[in-house]
């Protein structure tokens, strides 16, 4: 865009639109796409793993309304990745009561979750890890992981996470996931750039052993 | 003792729980059995046999009626009641085998406490681990909670603190249990009776063991009373590594006065003190590997000093799929009477149990179970005129049905 082009109000609109429309190509044409691939010490794939990319430079992903259910004395989802701010509605889907509790210092708080008694959403304003228990049933576990980070995911079935359309910079990717079990958080720094960058995480210790499966929940924990 | 008798507690605790804020959870169960068994005159009928059914109560018989009530009262404080029957000559039809208050608030900082106040187990059997106190794993529980079920009940108020360390992203929780309680002064009765015995058969809490005792000389096996105002204690504590291992340990003493007596159920106060240890490793693959150990003794003197030392040991192997089940079980038992020779009420033994159950839905379960009891009991000869040894097997099939719900 020139000088000379400014002096005709059309013109300069014309121009205007132009140079939007080559920001957004170029944009487009710069921007990198991300493929993370989460391997356990034994070469499978490390599913359902969660992981962040942060920077600086973006704020974090609109808050959401999500739900954690309580169903057959389970909470469902048993990990939920949540925008910071989001905010999480405690059903409860049995018959049973539970009470559902969390002093994790990411959010702290205690609801009893009566059949037909429904409670206003919990807000998670601190990013970090949320383990929830019930009072009632201890074998009952799950996380709500809280983050300030634009891009986030969990790995599929394949270890694989993928994000297209990454505007390229340097972000700090964070995995975490249940049954991790290295000596120090996982955090590598990624410089995107306008192409397709893959990045393979290997853990370097076994994961800790799943919940059992299957033992009915009348047993006592 | 300046507490509650066990009957004015349960109607305060009835009370309390009459005016509920919250939906109360119920359980009923109907086991029915069928019976193949050579077992010796059973303990049950006062004789030397070592199990619930002998060869005199084969074919159909009910193995339990048994209902359940768990009334939260506000968030923290909750009321259980337990009650069964059993159609064993016992002295009420219907009778209680638990009914206690507990306080359970929230954790805090990773530390939660909880109180239970009124008649329940001690935490010590890693095998009774299902609904109204029953092991999972066989019909018939091992002899350590057999004896259990048989002698010993808290009736008093416990206190227990959890560090719920799986909550704050280490793989351990650890618990520590500390109770006084009354009411069980005639603990051991029934060891020095007739030693260890293999059933499935809670004693209730204003029951009492089997049949009447026609013998005016012998108790009344009524093993709920307070006959010393003595208070008696247990310790224990348990570590959990995730929901994979728990290790349990308990000591237990009845502070029982050996020389207070209580006519009305024409029984001393048995000085009996022990040490619990179990140990129950499950693995991801359906396995369970429960090793239970139980070391004590009881005295009673009345006029002269007669006590009993009792061990007993426990090794279980299951291994479940899906809906089914397959348990092997090893026990050995010792009592070893330290008193007078001619009146042995010592034994040694062992036995073996094999068992398969299959959970049919969500309402039925069906178990068939191989049960042989090995014992050397001197009082048979002497009381019953019979060999010492005895050899005794049983084949039970058990269905239950079972229902659940709130109101």
């Amino acid at each position: 865009m020139s000088r000379r082009d400014q002096e005709s109000p059309f013109r300069w609109i014309t121009a205007a639109a132009l140079v939007c429309l080559a920001w957004c190509c170029g944009v487009q044409a710069q921007a990198g796409s991300l493929t993370v691939t989460v391997k356990q010490r034994n070469d499978k794939p490390l599913v359902g793993a969660v992981i962040t990319l942060e920077t600086p430079a973006l704020p974090s992903a609109s808050p959401i309304a999500a739900i954690m259910d309580q169903v057959n004395l389970a909470f469902v989802p048993d990990v939920l990745v949540i925008p910071l701010h989001s905010k999480v509605l405690f059903p409860n889907s049995d018959a049973i009561s539970h009470q559902v509790y969390s002093f994790s210092s990411a959010r702290q708080f205690q609801l009893p979750l009566y059949r037909g008694k429904t409670y206003p959403p919990v807000v998670f304003d601190q990013p970090g890890v949320v383990t929830l228990g019930c009072n009632i049933h201890d074998n009952m576990l799950a996380y709500i992981v809280v983050t300030g980070a634009p891009y986030f995911g969990r790995t599929g079935a394949d270890g694989e996470w993928i994000v297209p359309n990454l505007p390229p910079g340097k972000y700090s990717l964070r995995l975490w996931h249940p049954l991790i079990n290295e000596p120090q958080e996982v955090e590598r720094t990624v410089n995107i750039a306008a192409d397709r960058d893959v990045l393979e995480l290997r853990l370097s210790r076994d994961l800790r052993p799943a919940p059992l499966k299957g033992r009915p929940h009348s047993w006592d924990y | 003792m300046g507490l509650l008798s066990p009957s004015r507690a349960l109607w305060l605790a009835m009370f309390v729980a009459g005016a509920p804020a919250c939906a109360a959870d119920w359980e009923l169960a109907l086991d029915l059995r069928a019976v193949s068994s050579d077992g010796r005159e059973s303990f049950l009928d006062n004789g030397q046999g070592k199990l619930r059914f002998d060869e005199d109560h084969q074919g159909i018989q009910l193995g339990r009626l048994r209902a359940a009530w768990n009334q939260p009262l506000g968030e923290v404080f909750s009321a259980h009641v337990e009650a069964s029957t059993w159609d064993d000559d016992d002295k009420n039809p219907i009778d209680l085998t638990e009914a206690f208050l507990e306080y359970r608030p929230y954790p805090r900082g990773g530390l939660r406490t909880r109180v239970r106040l009124g008649a329940f187990y001690p935490p010590m059997s890693l095998e009774s681990r299902a609904l109204g106190w029953e092991t999972p794993y066989t019909i018939t529980p091992s002899a350590i909670s057999s004896w259990i079920g048989e002698e010993i009940r808290t009736i008093g108020l416990e206190g227990q603190v959890d560090w719920l360390g799986t909550r704050l992203g280490y793989d351990f929780d650890l618990q520590l249990t500390a109770a006084v309680f009354g009411w069980n002064d005639p603990a051991g009765t029934m060891l020095g009776a007739h030693g260890f015995a293999f059933h499935d058969r809670q004693t209730t809490l204003f029951g009492r063991v089997g049949a009447p005792q026609p013998d005016p000389e012998f108790a009344k096996k009524e093993l709920f009373h307070e006959i010393d105002g003595r208070p008696g204690y247990y310790v224990g504590a348990q570590a959990r590594y995730l929901d994979r291992a728990v290790l349990n340990v308990l000591h237990y003493d009845n502070r029982a006065d050996p020389t207070a007596r209580l006519p009305s159920i024409r029984d001393l106060a048995w000085l009996t003190k022990f040490d619990a240890v179990a140990l129950r490793i499950e693995t991801g693959g359906g396995w369970t590997l429960l090793l239970q150990g139980l070391d004590g003794t009881t005295v009673i003197d009345p006029g002269f000093w007669l006590d009993w030392e009792f061990d007993s040991q426990s090794a279980l192997l299951a291994r479940r799929m899906g809906a089914h089940m397959l348990t092997v079980r090893y026990d050995e038992f010792n009592v070893l009477f330290r008193g007078d020779p001619l009146e042995s009420g010592s034994e040694d033994g062992n036995a073996w149990a094999l068992a398969y159950s299959y959970d049919s839905g969500e309402h039925w379960r069906f178990a068939l179970e191989w049960l042989r009891v090995d014992s050397d009991v001197p009082a048979r000869v002497e009381l019953l005129g019979e060999p010492a040894f005895a050899r005794e097997s049983k084949v039970e099939f058990s269905a239950r049905y079972s229902l659940s719900g709130s109101f």
